[in-house]
């Protein structure tokens, strides 16, 4: 850039030498890249590589739209629960529901169909107690043991729903999945209000 | 509240060539960033309207400092000048 930038330099002042006229034309054509020279370039720059504008952060939106359109094919469609996985349709697929809470992690499959549990396992019944049962340990190994008598029991794939907040939460995904499960979708279901009734009363500590 | 969604569209991540880190990660970011575990977590307990008065009083004067500092960031970091190399000739 810099040697480009002389060599106009030179040929500007030769051309004003010569005749003094020439001056401008001759040495933009030298440029290499884009010359920013001038208001207008300013501008058009500005305008060609606007940001896309996503509204105000945090004000009522969030930059969640980014990450959307980055991974599209993430999200669901219309289309996606006739989406065939092994032959069966998303919609048909086994549910996988994993319940947490503070104190315990609850894992079921169900039946898309009839939605009847037919697996049932919970950090309790894997043997640990008390405030073991609320660890990521015990979800993870109550997700790998739960995972081997589905596989067993001739289930492969299937939808995870998450449901609570709680050390078991990503565990719990991660032992499914070490179990050697493939899981094709994940959902978040808890249940949040905004206008809830009132909760119980704050605990003292 | 969360039946009355359409189960497996709303809240939903599909996980890609059995990257389950991945789409755990995205759906949490997304449901995070949304504010939903932080409701989900300020109604386990009933929140008194002083406690609520001082939190919003707070999230104000935060969310208006980041504006003022991320602007203020924007400005020094900002390269899109007229003069593209200032002071040289």
């Amino acid at each position: 850039m810099s040697v480009l930038f002389k060599l106009g330099f030179s040929l500007v002042s030769s051309a004003a030498r010569n005749g003094g006229f020439l001056a401008c034309s001759s040495s933009r054509a030298l440029h290499a890249s884009a010359a920013c020279r001038s208001k207008d370039d300013r501008r058009n720059i500005i305008l060609t590589n606007r940001r896309r504008d996503d509204g105000t952060e945090g004000e009522g939106t969030v930059n969640v739209d980014s990450v959307i359109q980055l991974r599209s094919e993430m999200f669901p469609t219309e289309r996606t629960p006739d989406m065939l996985f092994n032959g069966v349709p998303f919609s048909k697929v086994p549910i996988c529901n994993i319940r947490v809470s503070k104190n315990n992690t609850i894992i079921t499959i169900t039946d898309p169909v009839s939605g009847e549990a037919r697996l049932l396992r919970s950090c309790g019944i894997e043997g640990f107690k008390n405030t073991r049962k609320g660890t990521n340990v015990a979800a993870q190994s109550t997700a790998i043991t739960f995972g081997t008598n589905a596989l067993n029991k001739g289930y492969t794939n299937i939808r995870v729903r998450v449901r609570g907040l709680g050390p078991g939460r990503m565990s719990a995904i991660k032992g499914l999945q070490m179990a050697g499960l493939n899981i094709i979708s994940l959902t978040d279901n808890t249940p949040v209000s905004w206008n809830p009734p009132r909760p119980r009363k704050a605990r003292r500590l | 509240m969360a039946n009355r969604h359409v189960q497996f569209i709303s809240r939903t991540v599909l996980v890609r060539n059995g990257n389950v880190d991945e789409a755990a990660r995205l759906l949490n970011r997304i449901l995070g960033r949304e504010g939903i575990f932080d409701q989900f977590r300020r109604t386990r307990y009933y929140e008194k309207p002083f406690q609520q008065r001082r939190r919003v009083n707070y999230e104000k004067c935060k969310a208006i400092y980041n504006e003022d500092m991320d602007r203020k960031i924007q400005f020094v970091m900002r390269k899109n000048r007229l003069e593209p190399f200032p002071g040289c000739i």
